[in-house]
């Protein structure tokens, strides 16, 4: 459905997306992840026609991306609606702007995204989770194939942000491709397949799930302990531990795989003795740090 | 704490270096321009040219007139051509001599000869009515006393003869006929291009623009949709500012209803796209606004509102007439003080009409559908 080809994008000297390409199938959701600056919004911005591609080329559906734009909605990661105008307006015009005047159509998408209360209501003064239904519902009212979503549910609180993630699936089931930014890792491993980019470059790709592969062959303890920055130190000088990684009441040790139990439980001694060390998989965070920090290195 | 925010602010105003560059160079240029532009004393000043008389005497006159370098005479046939003349712009003054003068001179009967100035620009008006003395003077009144010898004495005028001064078009010289039609074009121009020209911008910075470009609004869609709804406003507008000229200051009715709407849609439109071209090259509403300030001073000073463009040096009159309000200005003051004939005005209605549709393509050029 969507098929990008060694995109290109530079910003005077800094080359903020490097030869870019994947191919999306209809009625996937697909997650593109990374850190904050590695290219996702300029990704996507040349995806939906606001950028023009230095290099490389888009197609959706066999169509350049301005021929396309009847087809595909887009949510962007700031409010882009008009705050003077009503909910109602709002929607009326985005609409509008695609041919679309069925009044009907329109209420039902007042309707399912529980716009309702809100009808009259000026858009600036709306909250943040309206706000954002809102924005879904302007870039759906014209029913396209394909819908992209910059960050959808940053700053959104974790309820609405999984009544979101229900719709995002019942909208794949409905045979619509969604392409999503994230930086959220929870938010990651709901996609169908995600793509991990880092300062401009894709350096993993496929099933969140399968992804841990790419790390090659690692074990990962899970030390119950709470941050302490003497034991976190000492971790990061150890040669057999690849990545650090603090996740709340628990320090995620990615290893190579040969490192036995008793390394770690040496490591971890003087700082809590009696921590329980569990031996687990390497997780999508494990994943995501491993990757986007060995880059760095 | 005031320390920080003075700091905040200048770091922030150095950081936009586009409005930092209009700051600074603005003044300079605008400085340079009027001090090199603004000069109430006007030359070359066309004037329309009688001499019914074809005399020695009545050729005297003329020459005191051309010597001075001030008015550019031209001859036409009659007063009432000399007034159409003025009319239609194309002279701002006149000089009328009968066919009587060197009789009347020569039998002490001091004849009148007539001058003609245009009333419908203040400044204009009061230095050809000063320079008009030139006509007068002793070089050209020498000559003209019969002083015969040998003739019994005879009680001669202190002037050979008189010149009569006829202002025309408003003869009372109302300062309100002289300045509120241009008014009228200036308020609209500020209203205009403040209000189209923060419209994009605006978008821009509240990010609208970007969820509106993915979708597939067309161009002329885009331009035509922001354009019409303030075109209809800034006329209505006009009206409402006109209306209430006629109303409190006795502004004339124009020669014709229909041109004067004509005037005000196509004036009104030149604003409106030239609005929306700023909006489309600014980056920040602060940076739009100070484009607009910089288009309307030279505006006001520079069309020949206050200052004549007789008095504008040669070099920088083409810059006058790539000024849209120079034609509004010509246009409205023909149709509501000297009542010009039309014909006589469609160049200024060409001018304004090629103006918008040259504003408005250029949005149409410079709008893309893509951020960057």
């Amino acid at each position: 459905m969507i098929v990008a080809e060694h995109l290109t994008k530079r910003f005077g000297a800094f080359l903020a997306v490097d030869n870019v390409s994947f191919h999306i199938a209809k009625g996937e959701i697909f997650g593109l992840l990374g850190p904050n600056a590695a290219g996702k919004t300029t990704a996507m911005r040349m995806l939906c026609g606001l950028y023009h591609p230095d290099g490389g080329r888009v197609t959706i559906d066999g169509e350049t991306v301005q021929r396309a734009k009847p087809r595909f909605g887009y949510v962007s990661q700031f409010f882009g609606q008009y705050e003077e105008l009503s909910v109602w307006e709002n929607l009326r015009f985005y609409a509008s702007l695609y041919g679309v005047n069925d009044t009907a159509r329109l209420e039902t998408m007042m309707e399912r995204y529980a716009l309702e209360p809100y009808r009259t209501r000026h858009a600036g003064a709306l909250s943040g989770g309206v706000k954002r239904r809102l924005a879904l519902a302007c870039a759906l009212a014209h029913d396209p194939d394909v819908l992209f979503l910059d960050e959808p549910t940053a700053g959104i609180d974790p309820v609405t942000r999984k009544q979101l993630w229900d719709d995002f699936y019942a909208l794949a089931s409905e045979g619509k491709t969604l392409f999503v930014t994230t930086h959220y890792m929870e938010e990651a491993q709901r996609c169908h397949r995600i793509a991990i980019i880092d300062r401009g470059r894709l350096i993993a790709e496929g099933a969140p799930d399968t992804l841990h592969t790419l790390l090659g062959d690692v074990r990962v303890y899970a030390v119950a302990t709470g941050y302490n920055p003497a034991l976190v130190d000492a971790a990061k000088q150890d040669g057999a531990i690849r990545l650090v990684n603090q996740f709340g009441s628990e320090l995620r040790l990615t290893c190579d795989a040969a490192t036995p139990r008793e390394h770690i439980a040496s490591l971890i001694a003087p700082f809590a003795a009696s921590a329980e060390i569990r031996d687990t998989l390497p997780n999508l965070e494990d994943v995501f740090m491993a990757l986007t920090t060995k880059e760095h290195a | 704490m005031i320390g920080a925010m003075i700091k905040k602010e200048l770091i922030q105003l150095w950081r936009d270096p586009r409005l930092v560059a209009l700051i600074v160079v603005m003044p300079v240029i605008f400085l340079v321009l009027f001090g090199l532009a603004l000069k109430l004393e006007p030359t070359n000043v066309k004037m329309a040219y009688c001499d019914q008389d074809r005399s020695f005497f009545s050729n005297l006159i003329k020459t005191g007139l051309w010597s001075d370098g001030y008015f550019q005479l031209y001859e036409v046939n009659g007063s009432d051509q000399i007034v159409e003349e003025i009319r239609s712009g194309r002279a701002k003054a006149g000089m009328y001599i009968d066919a009587n003068f060197s009789n009347a001179l020569s039998e002490n009967a001091q004849p009148h000869v007539t001058f003609y100035v245009d009333g419908t620009m203040p400044s204009l008006t009061t230095a050809m009515k000063y320079n008009s003395s030139a006509a007068t003077d002793e070089g050209v009144t020498n000559d003209m006393y019969f002083l015969d010898e040998d003739a019994p004495p005879t009680v001669i005028a202190k002037d050979p003869f008189v010149m009569d001064t006829v202002v025309l078009f408003n003869p009372d010289e109302k300062e309100t006929w002289f300045f509120l039609p241009g008014i009228v074009g200036v308020l609209i121009m500020q209203i205009a291009l403040i209000l189209t020209g923060i419209t994009v911008v605006r978008e821009r910075e509240k990010q609208t623009l970007e969820q509106l470009l993915v979708t597939p609004i067309g161009k002329a869609a885009f331009v035509f949709g922001k354009l019409i709804p303030y075109i209809v406003i800034a006329f209505i507008d006009f009206y409402l500012i006109l209306g209430l000229g006629w109303l409190l200051f006795e502004l004339p009715a124009p020669a014709s209803h229909l041109y004067l709407a004509l005037l005000a849609m196509v004036y009104v439109a030149v604003m409106i796209s030239l609005g929306l071209l700023i909006s489309l090259l600014s980056q920040t509403q602060q940076q739009a606004m100070f484009i607009a300030i910089f288009i309307i001073v030279p505006s006001i000073l520079l069309s020949g509102f206050i200052f004549p463009l007789e008095a504008l040096p040669d070099y920088i009159r083409p810059l006058s007439y790539a000024i849209p309000f120079t034609y509004f200005v010509e246009i409205i003051r023909g149709l509501l003080i000297k009542h010009t004939h039309i014909v006589d005005l469609w160049h200024a209605y060409a001018a304004l009409g090629g103006f918008a549709v040259l504003f408005i393509v250029l949005s149409m050029l410079k709008f893309r559908r893509s951020l960057l």
